[in-house]
């Protein structure tokens, strides 16, 4: 009878690839399977959680980072395909103590709920305003249209991204984070 | 197996000797938006995925040249949607597929040669395709075979593509100035959807004229994207008028149309919505060429 | 004096001395104190904690191939030995009680002798790695003796008769598969029926909802050195999840510590669910003594946890020529699917409000709910309301259009204003907060209805425009569902930071950030001082289920309690150190100072530190227990709820009449919330339900096929609206305080949802001048509707 708690012997058969990339700024090399995502790579092995799993399927907009300046789903993408490449997510999107324009706007809209959306409407709004810093109302909507928040914080989501826009045009784009408390 | 391998071709030729090599359990993957939700709900099997993203660099394009409408199988949605080429209104209807096409971030890895390969009725991009005639290029070790895509398929999921091919292109005559296209789909939701229906059509127009004209659904009856032609007949050559609109999508499309009842919609109201939406594109399609 | 009077006393006289008084804080635009590190991605949700584990093992959830079958045998020898498997847990591992109903042992956590929905699960498979468990499942191989499927509830009962109709039982243990009938008996309804100038009648169908929270379930569970285990999870009632996995594990309650950090939306959903995660993850750690994850993909989550009540409703009313309400009838059969789940309650608030917010003479309505082999169905924002006030509202327009009265007039005539009775003959008050009359006024004249529909009605072409108008009330809290308390700790640390310990759960809408408000107001201290703590079964009071939109009404009156009595104390202290009356002191922290002269001053920071060194306790402890609701189950007579919560709901559509599709364009939501305290909470719930209630009216439902199965386990298929769906919604508060509540509040978490979808439909109906009735209004519906044309 085998031990409880430990598993039978080489269970894990598949090799190990070693990928390196640049996660927010930073060079890393991690060890990942074939068969693993992205999005288990950047929760699990390198800790950046708001890289939040919502469906597993490409469905829900929760998991996306921008990847050599497109947004991606992680939760569709082979870890393996991040080899050479330049990921940014939330937890890279502002410097230390600081907050980008839009998060700053979803703050001063008031747009939080149970927030567990909010990493990949702030990584799409993020690369929606990297390609076009003055969008129209009906461009926000066509890019957050696949950003599912079941919370319904849609209407301030296209205030905060108009409003960032504001900001970005002003030359705003941080904002030191004890400032936005009120 | 729910673990696999992953192989990472070094070039095509690399790639299409593994195929060879691993035979049926080695799969293709590219943007792998449809095969890894396929893979997770357990439907398809594998021991080694072959990972197509590094042949990108040759296979992502989007040309015209020498009067052919040339598209990388590897090329994304996105990519063609931004590309120069969808400013034409020549390829209006193209741009309406990617524009409609699932999400952003799907925007961004799904790719055309994947939209084509899929043999499924939800493919935007392969129904918009097929209005223009579009031809698949095949490349195996054997050499290359190109197949007209409306002779690609052969059931859901099934093309005469063999496990050993890749698709490495998919190509089609430029269009004349007098040209342009429509792709439309209609579902439950504003936002995105799969679209109970899907309809792309493609005309030439002399005046009013109907020179040529192609028309293809997600599905007329085989669970797969195809053209309309008894409709498109009833069509050629003449008027694009209302009246000749209303007889092709009342008396013609019907006969040659039949459509499934399933969860999401009932046959009647599929048909009766391909007619809508037919209608719908082929007034559009002609207002497009007018320059309106 | 008696302490159970003492609460009631301090919230009836805060409520009095601040009734009049302009806020600092209640009512007032303010950041929740949680935002920044939610928006920066920091938050951590149940499974972020995974990452913290190294020895961490994944608990797979093996699920029945059939949605009714006798489970005959199961043999998982293969799967046990299979490379990187822990351990393969059945039935037969499970110490203590195989049990995770919520309200009524009926639900096994793994299924023994039976399964009875696609959700059903027949082992555990936990491994090191969760694809490793994936593989290992088809490794276990299980004989069943399928049963015939339902999936009708009206194969288990008809709607006239309410009758059970022979049929192979889902509960055969249960002998019957009607699992509660209510009623409601009021007046003479065939005398009122008989005298009646107009009637109007109709069956109305609502669908499967799903909640569709974007974080799926997730637990992690912990054995600690003593032999008691912590598990963390994603839940809105984490004592009642402690109750399970006690139940499970055979542990006492002090043996199993929940803990909640942030949750990724409930709406209902997370009430009960997470008996079953928390369990299976629980069990698998205590099994194989590693931290033990269990989380649900979306399929599973879809598949495996409760939904709103499908109802069908049979409703009959008459009225007088005049458009006085004389009688209603009804007959409501709501589908429970496998398990009882909420189902003892739901159909009761349905049955409370069946009538609707009207005035009604004589009423006979019984409510049943029955099992059948779909998903279970459970609690969901408005709790069996949406589904009555649907039914109940289509009615109301039909009887508008058929006495040739304007929809709002009608209603005018017979809602419920202060001095009447209710259906359950319970008289509305002044100390209630009757405030429906406004909010349709409000509503009607922000949305220019009596011109807008007029002016609709005129419009030909394909694309038609519709205006409708839907009511409701709300009982508020649980009434007599349960034991209806609720309790909070303040602590004032030393640095004057103020901590707030609670076992309501934040869920997402943010309704606890209400406590602070409340406690800032009374304690005179800005809200950035505050922290909530995260619910943890050994740290926060029990504080009941955070449920029923209870946090800001039953919460908020603890609050009260305890913020009151620490007042109270400080002033004291404030008094010996300024040298005025302690109803001078005026706390404006970091200031406190006296009224009288203001330049008599000193710090609240050393108001703290002196009560510190004096002995005066910086902490206190409030419970609140609402006033005993009565009913009578034979006649549904009594005071069901405390006090109700009233809106009005405008929706302004435009319709496709070629393809059907129906595109929402304006909500107008008038609530009667009494006092708002979170006024961003009541404005995102305002919103939030009003989209939710979208989806409800024009996109989603859970379908299942012959078999019991799922035919739209996943996002893309299991449509809900999204960004480009939302109309603009135009929030229009009228504040009828109840002076039994803290500050005048009433409850609006669920209310936010109820009248919505109820509202588009009249809306599709007077664009098209057909009869609506079934959600959802599919673009297929509305053309089978026009190809039909019903004209009423």
């Amino acid at each position: 009878m085998s031990k409880v708690g430990v598993s039978h012997a080489s269970w894990d058969t598949y090799r190990d690839i070693e990928i390196s990339f640049k996660v927010n700024g930073k060079e890393v090399k991690v060890k990942v399977k074939p068969y693993e995502r992205l999005i288990d790579v950047l929760r699990n092995k390198l800790g950046l959680v708001s890289v939040k799993g919502g469906c597993g399927r490409g469905e829900c907009g929760a998991c996306v980072v921008i990847m050599n300046g497109k947004l991606i789903p992680t939760c569709l993408t082979l870890a393996v395909r991040a080899d050479g490449s330049e990921v940014l997510t939330l937890e890279g999107i502002a410097p230390e103590g600081k907050l980008h324009a839009i998060q700053k706007a979803l703050l001063d809209t008031y747009a939080m709920q149970c927030g567990f959306c909010f990493p990949g409407v702030i990584m799409t709004s993020k690369y929606l305003l990297d390609k076009n810093p003055n969008p129209s109302e009906d461009e926000i909507k066509e890019v957050l249209d696949g950003n599912l928040c079941r919370c319904g914080s849609y209407l301030r989501f296209v205030k905060a991204v108009k409003l960032a826009s504001k900001y970005i045009n002003e030359g705003k784009i941080f904002f030191d984070e004890s400032e936005v408390m009120r | 197996m729910f673990r696999f391998d992953v192989y990472i071709p070094r070039d095509l030729r690399d790639a299409l000797e593994a195929l060879r090599i691993y035979g049926e359990e080695m799969l293709p993957i590219g943007g792998g938006t449809d095969l890894l939700v396929l893979y997770r709900q357990g439907l398809v099997k594998f021991k080694t995925l072959l990972d197509l993203w590094p042949l990108r660099s040759n296979l992502s394009y989007v040309k015209l040249e020498g009067g052919l409408v040339r598209l990388g199988a590897l090329t994304t949605v996105e990519e063609l949607e931004s590309s120069e080429l969808l400013k034409d209104k020549r390829f209006a209807g193209l741009k309406d597929a990617c524009r409609t096409f699932a999400t952003t971030f799907i925007r961004s890895l799904a790719t055309v040669g994947g939209n084509v390969g899929v043999a499924h009725p939800l493919s935007d991009i392969a129904i918009t395709l097929l209005t223009y005639d579009a031809s698949v290029r095949l490349r195996s070790l054997d050499g290359e075979r190109v197949i007209p895509l409306k002779n690609f398929y052969l059931d859901k999921r099934k093309t005469v593509k063999k496990p050993e091919e890749l698709i490495t292109e998919v190509f089609f005559s430029e269009p004349p100035n007098n040209a342009s296209s429509v792709f439309a789909k209609l579902d439950r939701r504003v936002g995105h959807g799969m679209g109970y229906v899907a309809v792309g059509v493609y005309a030439e127009l002399d005046n009013r004229l109907v020179k040529e004209v192609r028309i293809a659904f997600d599905s007329i009856g085989r669970p797969f994207p195809e053209r309309a032609l008894r409709t498109e007949d009833s069509l050629r050559g003449k008027e694009l008028s209302e009246d000749n609109i209303n007889r092709a999508i009342y008396e013609v499309l019907p006969k040659e149309m039949s459509r499934i009842n399933d969860y999401r919609a009932s046959a009647e109201y599929r048909i009766y919505l391909s007619q809508v939406l037919l209608k719908r594109a082929l007034l559009e399609v002609g207002r497009r060429i007018g320059g309106e | 004096m008696s302490s159970v009077s003492e609460y009631y006393k301090i919230v009836e006289e805060v409520f009095e001395k601040y009734k009049d008084k302009e806020f600092l804080f209640v009512g007032r635009h303010s950041q929740r104190w949680d935002s920044v590190e939610k928006i920066k991605g920091k938050a951590l949700y149940t499974a972020d904690f995974a990452r913290l584990y190294s020895k961490l093992v994944y608990v797979h959830s093996v699920r029945t191939k059939y949605a009714h079958a006798l489970v005959k045998s199961i043999d998982t020898s293969e799967a046990s030995k299979y490379p990187g498997v822990l351990k393969v847990i059945t039935a037969k591992d499970i110490p203590g009680i195989n049990d995770v109903g919520y309200v009524i042992p009926d639900q096994p956590l793994i299924a023994d002798r039976k399964v009875r929905y696609v959700g059903d699960i027949v082992a555990l498979v936990v491994a090191e790695d969760p694809l490793v468990a994936r593989e290992a499942e088809e490794l276990i191989s299980v004989e069943y003796e399928p049963l015939p499927v339902i999936t009708n509830p009206l194969d288990v009962v008809d709607l006239m008769t309410l009758k059970e109709k022979p049929h192979v039982l889902i509960h055969d243990e249960r002998g019957s598969d009607i699992l509660v009938h209510y009623k409601i008996r009021r007046g003479d309804i065939q005398k009122a029926m008989r005298e009646a100038d107009v009637k109007v009648e109709g069956v109305y169908k609502t669908p499967f909802q799903e909640h569709a929270y974007m974080e799926p379930e997730a637990s992690i569970a912990i054995p600690e050195p003593d032999g008691s285990i912590t598990v963390i999870t994603s839940t809105q009632c984490p004592f009642d999840v402690r109750r399970a996995v006690a139940k499970v594990l055979g542990l006492t309650l002090n043996k199993v510590r929940i803990v909640v950090p942030a949750v990724g939306g409930g709406f209902g959903g997370k009430e009960d669910v997470a008996n079953e995660t928390a369990a299976k993850a629980a069990l698998a750690a205590v099994l194989t003594d590693r931290p033990a994850l269990a989380v649900h993909t979306r399929e599973e989550s879809i598949i495996g946890h409760s939904k709103r009540h499908p109802a069908i409703a049979w409703y009959r009313h008459a009225a007088k020529r005049d458009g006085t309400l004389l009688a209603v009838e009804a007959n409501v059969v709501m589908d429970g699917g496998a398990y009882a789940s909420l189902g003892p309650f739901v159909p009761w608030r349905a049955t409370v409000h069946a009538t609707g917010p009207y005035k009604v003479q004589s009423a006979r309505v019984d409510v049943v709910r029955v099992y059948t082999n779909n998903v279970y169905a459970g609690a969901f924002r408005g709790f069996g309301n949406p589904q009555v006030i649907f039914a109940v509202e289509r009615q109301i327009d039909l009887l508008a259009e058929e006495l040739g009265m304007d929809p709002v007039e009608l209603r005018l005539k017979n809602i419920l204003r202060v001095g009447d009775e209710t259906v359950h003959g319970q008289k509305l008050t002044e100390e209630h907060g009757v405030g429906l009359e406004e909010a349709v006024m409000k509503a009607v004249e922000a949305s220019r209805w009596f011109e807008l529909r007029r002016e609709y009605a005129e419009i030909k072409g394909p694309v038609r425009k519709g205006i409708g108008i839907a009511l409701f009330y709300h009982g508020n809290s649980i009434g007599v569902e349960g034991a209806d308390y609720s309790s909070v700790t303040l602590i004032i640390n030393r640095d004057g930071s103020i901590s707030i310990r609670t076992g309501l759960t934040e869920f997402g809408q943010g309704a606890v950030w209400g406590l602070a408000l409340i406690a800032a107001e009374i304690l005179g201290v800005p809200p950035s001082y505050f922290k909530i703590e995260n619910t943890d079964t050994s740290a926060t009071p029990d504080a009941g289920p955070t449920v029923a939109s209870r946090t800001t009404v039953m919460g908020g009156a603890a609050t009260v309690v305890a913020a009151y009595k620490l007042r109270r104390r400080l002033n004291e202290v404030a008094s010996h150190i300024l040298g005025c009356d302690p109803d001078e002191v005026v706390i404006r922290a970091p200031e406190v100072y006296c009224s009288s002269d203001p330049s008599r001053k000193t710090k609240w920071v050393d108001v703290i530190e002196q009560s510190f060194w004096l002995g005066v306790p910086l902490q206190e402890f409030g419970y609140y227990r609402a006033p005993r609701a009565s009913w009578d189950e034979e006649t549904g007579q009594g005071a069901p709820y405390i006090t109700y919560t009233f809106g009005a709901i405008v929706a302004d559509v435009e319709v496709d009449i070629e393809t059907g599709l129906v595109k929402v364009n304006k909500i107008y939501t008038a609530y009667d919330i009494g006092k708002v305290i979170n006024r961003i909470g009541a404005e995102l719930n305002a919103e939030g339900g009003a989209i939710q209630a979208l989806g409800y009216a024009l996109m989603e439902e859970l379908i299942h096929d012959k078999d019991g199965r799922v035919s739209n386990p996943n996002l893309s298929t299991y449509y809900i609206p999204t960004i480009k769906d939302t109309p603009e919604i135009i929030p229009i508060w009228v504040e009828a305080k109840y002076r039994k509540g803290p500050l005048g509040a009433k409850g609006f978490g669920e209310p936010s949802f109820n009248a919505v979808a109820a509202a588009i439909a009249n809306a599709v109906a007077h664009a098209l001048r057909v009869n609506v009735t079934e959600l959802p209004i599919t673009p297929e519906r509305v053309y089978m509707m026009l190809k039909s044309k019903q004209r009423y």
